[in-house]
């Protein structure tokens, strides 16, 4: 039982931290609080399918081999969010974070209802590796494999996410961009590769929550991507705004309180499930304002 | 009568006097055009953004001097409109809708000004309580953290069924927004919206948003202020919830959720964050432009050609021009400006003395 | 085809009054994600106003209808009411939904006229939340959940069961009062536990693992869910092994879903006729056919049917009426006990425009394959104070 918990903490887990990284390496290069990022998850799962109103759906890039499917996807993640950012964000490049906002914002709407009008509104179902979804024996624990798959990706993205940002010279450029942009620039790190660098690596982690998520639920819903996002941002702004480990570790922590809330609660108090996250969450704002891991450039200077 | 004003100081205060009552013309201008050139519909557009310019200007009382983004409003609207359907149901309804109401509520049967004022006052009363901790946060924190304000709301208010009705809608509640009743509304939020930012206490939240240490330096307690800044503009964000239970007539916690939020949030930053004028602005602006939008989806006759747009473009026009806008015009269509009369008419010399 | 419709057309321009007509306005979602709930509802209805006119029309007259886009918001729906009042509307067609169709609702209320929701099934949309004129055709939420427990209990012999509520929406929460008002009546039957999920959840783990803490397997695990989320929880539940009978509402009929769970069998659902044409009753097939021909494609769920009823029963209460007044209508509306349809027998009364019992068709899915394997009406109807939450 506790051991089927700890699963089902890092799985959910799992998903918020690679969100929340999606969103905090943007904010880290222009201190823009992303809200298109739920849409670029879901404009991923949609991508796995053909364009067509009808109520079934017909796999698209979905049918393909996962070996050349999950490039594919990445690839298609990237592609939007590096688009976003040539077409929108980069005009917006001096305007005011609240601004930079709103626009990413717009764009989200933007996407939804391009997805809308494309694809109905009508939920579809998407059978993506059905061979997951069989359970299997793990020491105390009755794991569904595709619970296995996601913590093992997770663990995968976020390892080789680690050695690119330690061992190659644009994920150096990136950390250190991250840590303080305008000092990054003077010392030669170029605005418009680090910016569009993280815009695609962004979009690509979009991509993995699009399809951990399709593979998990099996369905695409234009909606679908916006739950997610709002928890993301939260733990983005836990782990200290920009920092990159410390948005991992958010993320995981609030799938984990999440997991462990709807574990122990009283039945009655379980709707309420996220309340009580919600209020976790404010309270660690004000004993940690800066977060539980503050990056340089969070803090006010004189 | 008033002495001439002669420093350039006293000019300026007498043109940002003007700013309030222009406002209010601009908007009895609107409702006299919707009401007496349209239909039954375009009035009750104009009652909608009219409902909206309370909303959007409670908001910029704190967004806009403040500057911080608060995305907890929308929670405000909630309780307004939640608490002015508790205080003016039929009990009898309640008692079948919401049997966990208290006694008192569950008997009240109060006429809708003062439900309004309640809502009003309550929702102050939740801004005062949950401002004094959030507030004490800075910038982005802050912001997350009346997010994450919003979602407990939301999520309280959808399950806490005896009281709230759940995610069944609370329904019954007396349709009488008229434009009329919101353009009285909305010229009170705005007259509160100037006194607020002429007042000591405005100047003080504006010096400490365009300079966080100076303003601290000069011994001004930013706290403070933000949080009668808070408090006012909830004040007027709970009188609109109320306005737009009683302008719908159905009540659910979904419908004061993140579109409501976001909505607010771009109206009041395609007008200009930085201008009473701009909230003002910007709702009329995108209430306009929806509205025509949605007319050419549904047909426009050019002479014997009738040229519709297709079912659901509406919104991507929308949200293009909302780029298009913060792209060419990032600091909003007013840019921080207010609308004034010039300083030559105020001083009543018909020339300008600067 | 086109040339007899412009005909038609300019026929009518030609006639000298038209007013003779009898005008139906339907103020539902053309845009929006209610569209696709609502156009396949107000296409059936628009099939019996097409039969209604092609024998003769109603009162000598023909119907004609009249539209307006809610837009799939709350504020648009009562401007689509005026807007469909304005060109003419004696009778209000509003979207499925109570909460989208409910403001245009209340302006057909405010005119004395009838309004009718397309598929709502909250009890709020007729007299409880619109007012005295206002119906709906579907079944009750609440209904199918009780259909659920009392036909899992006699034909599958449940006795243990497992509640998980998802409380994103009403309807999930009707559903599940049902099923817990109906089961634990019945011979040795008990709930053995309950949980709630948001629909949007990212992963339902946590309350999985908490069926499987469970001393054994439920019989039956009723899941009050809509999609996506209901179609989420079915290939978790599956995936984890658990393999009791999961039963659900009508709101998951179709087959679109299906796909996200592979091969899925032990799948209840009840609805008021087979879209798979094997329902029993002629009249259903001679529906679908005839959705078909108007639209190119079978009806996706049955969603489509309680709009081809709203007009069969409006329109039979109109003839004996005489007139399309509302509160003349609503007492002719409100005289009907187990009044025949093409999908069973259908009542109002004065304190109730809702059905709170009805003949339901079961519909198993077996190996990833739906089809219709009985039928079943609930021994007692679901009681007011249980339809009003009490």
């Amino acid at each position: 039982m506790s051991l089927q918990i700890l699963f089902d903490a890092l799985s959910l887990g799992g998903i918020y931290a690679i969100a929340a990284l999606g969103i905090a390496l943007i904010f880290g290069v222009m201190k823009l609080v992303n809200f298109a990022h739920g849409q670029f998850i879901a404009c991923s799962v949609f991508a796995l399918i053909l364009p067509s109103a009808d109520a079934v759906a017909v796999l698209g890039l979905g049918a393909l081999p996962a070996g050349l499917l999950i490039p594919a996807i990445l690839l298609f993640g990237a592609g939007l969010a590096v688009l976003a950012e040539a077409f929108v964000f980069r005009p917006l490049r001096n305007a005011s974070p609240v601004a930079l906002m709103v626009a990413s914002f717009a764009l989200g709407i933007l996407l939804q209802n391009l997805l809308l009008v494309t694809y109905g509104g009508r939920p579809k179902a998407i059978s993506l590796w059905p061979e997951l979804g069989q359970p299997v024996r793990l020491l105390s624990a009755e794991i569904p494999l595709l619970q296995l798959f996601v913590i093992g990706a997770v663990g995968v993205i976020l390892a080789g996410l680690a050695l690119m940002l330690k061992r190659t010279r644009i994920g150096l450029e990136m950390r250190a961009a991250a840590e303080d942009f305008g000092m990054a620039r003077l010392l030669g790190v170029r605005a418009n590769r680090v910016i569009s660098g993280a815009f695609a690596l962004s979009g690509a982690l979009a991509a993995v929550v699009a399809l951990v998520l399709v593979a998990q639920t099996g369905v695409a819903d234009v909606r679908m991507g916006g739950q997610i996002m709002l928890v993301a941002f939260i733990a983005t702004v836990m782990g200290g705004m920009g920092s990159l480990p410390g948005a991992v570790a958010a993320g995981l922590a609030l799938g984990a309180v999440s997991a462990l809330l709807q574990a122990f609660l009283p039945p009655e108090a379980r709707p309420f499930r996220d309340a009580f996250l919600y209020g976790l969450v404010i309270l660690v704002l004000l004993f940690r304002p800066q977060g539980l891991f503050a990056s340089a450039s969070a803090k006010p200077r004189v | 009568m008033s002495p001439q004003p002669t420093t350039p100081h006293q000019i300026r205060r007498r043109m940002a006097a003007t700013t309030p009552v222009l406002l209010a013309l601009l908007l009895l201008a609107f409702v006299l055009a919707a009401t007496l050139l349209g239909d039954r519909a375009t009035a009750r557009m104009a009652a909608e953004t009219l409902i909206r310019v309370t909303l959007v200007v409670g908001f910029w009382i704190f967004a806009g001097n403040s500057g911080v983004i608060s995305f907890g409003h929308a929670a405000f609207a909630c309780l307004g409109a939640y608490t002015s359907a508790w205080l003016t149901l039929q009990p009898a309804m309640k008692t079948l809708l919401l049997p966990g109401l208290p006694g008192f509520l569950a008997q009240a049967h109060w006429p809708v000004l003062p439900a309004a004022l309640a809502a009003g006052l309550l929702a102050a009363a939740l801004a005062l309580i949950s401002g004094a901790a959030i507030l004490r946060l800075s910038g982005i924190a802050a912001s997350i953290a009346t997010f994450a304000f919003l979602a407990m709301v939301n999520t309280i208010w959808a399950n806490w069924t005896p009281v709230t009705g759940g995610t069944s809608s609370v329904v019954g509640l007396a349709r009488y927004v008229s434009p009329w009743v919101a353009l009285g509304w909305a010229v009170a939020a705005i007259l509160a919206a100037a006194l607020h930012a002429a007042s000591a206490s405005g100047l003080a939240l504006r010096a400490s948003r365009e300079d966080e240490v100076a303003a601290a330096a000069s011994g001004i307690d930013r706290y403070r202020h933000r949080l009668l800044a808070y408090t006012v503009s909830a004040f007027f964000c709970g009188v609109g919830g109320a306005l737009m239970g009683h302008f719908i007539g159905v009540i659910n916690p979904d419908s004061f959720y993140l579109s409501l939020t976001f909505l607010m949030l771009a109206m009041l930053v395609m007008g200009g964050i930085g201008s009473l004028s701009g909230a003002v602005v910007g709702v009329l602006a995108v209430s306009l432009a929806v509205e025509a939008l949605v007319r050419l989806e549904k047909g426009v006759t050019l002479g014997t050609t009738t040229f519709a747009l297709p079912p659901g473009s509406q919104e991507i026009l929308i949200a293009l021009a909302m780029i298009l806008v913060l792209v060419f015009r990032p600091a909003g269509l007013l840019a921080g400006r207010e609308i004034m009369l010039p300083a030559r008419w105020v001083t009543g010399r018909g020339t300008s003395n600067q | 085809m086109k040339y007899t419709t412009s005909l038609l057309a300019l026929l009518a321009l030609a006639a000298p009054v038209q007013a003779e007509d009898i005008t139906i306005g339907f103020a539902i979602a053309k845009s929006g994600w209610m569209e696709a709930y609502d156009t396949p509802a107000a296409t059936a209805a628009k099939i019996r106003i097409d039969e209604i006119n092609a024998a003769g029309g109603l009162l000598g007259q023909q119907i004609k209808v009249v539209e307006a886009d809610t837009r799939t918001d709350r504020a648009e729906s009562a401007k689509a009411g005026l807007d469909v009042l304005d060109q003419g509307a004696q009778m209000m067609v509003v979207s499925c939904d109570y909460d989208f169709g409910a403001p245009a609702a209340l302006v057909a209320e405010g005119e004395g006229m009838n309004s009718f929701f397309l598929c709502a099934e909250d009890v709020k949309a007729g007299i409880q939340g619109v007012g005295p004129n206002s119906f709906s055709s579907s079944v009750l939420a609440p209904v199918q959940g009780a259909t659920m427990a009392e036909w899992a209990h006699a034909k599958r012999n449940a006795r243990t069961a497992y509640v998980l509520e998802d409380t994103f929406i009403e309807y999930n929460k009707g559903i599940c009062t049902g099923f817990d008002w109906m089961f634990p009546t019945l011979e040795g039957a008990s709930i053995v536990g309950s949980d709630t999920f948001k629909n949007d959840d990212a992963s339902i783990a946590s309350q999985i693992t908490r069926i499987k803490a469970l001393g054994a397997e439920p019989d039956v695990i009723m899941l009050c869910s809509v999609m996506p989320g209901a179609a989420a929880a079915v290939r978790q539940i599956r995936a984890a092994g658990i393999n009791s009978l999961i039963l659900n509402g009508s709101a998951v009929d179709g087959s679109y879903w299906l796909d996200a769970t592979p091969g899925l069998s032990g799948f209840v659902l009840p609805v008021q006729g087979s879209i798979h044409g094997d329902d029993p009753r002629p009249e259903v097939e001679t529906f679908n056919a005839a959705y078909e021909a108007k639209t190119g494609a079978r009806p996706a769920s049955q969603y489509a049917y309680p709009g081809y009823v709203l007009i069969d029963l409006w329109a039979k209460a109109v003839e004996r009426a005489g007139s399309v007044d509302g509160a003349a209508v609503t007492a002719e509306l409100e005289k009907m006990q187990d009044e025949p349809t093409a999908f069973g027998p259908r009542s109002f009364s004065a304190e109730l425009h809702h059905q709170n019992t009805a003949l339901m068709q079961i519909v198993e899915i077996t190996d990833g394959k739906p089809a219709r394997v009985d039928e079943w009406r609930i021994s007692q109807p679901v009681p007011m104070d249980v339809l009003l939450g009490k």
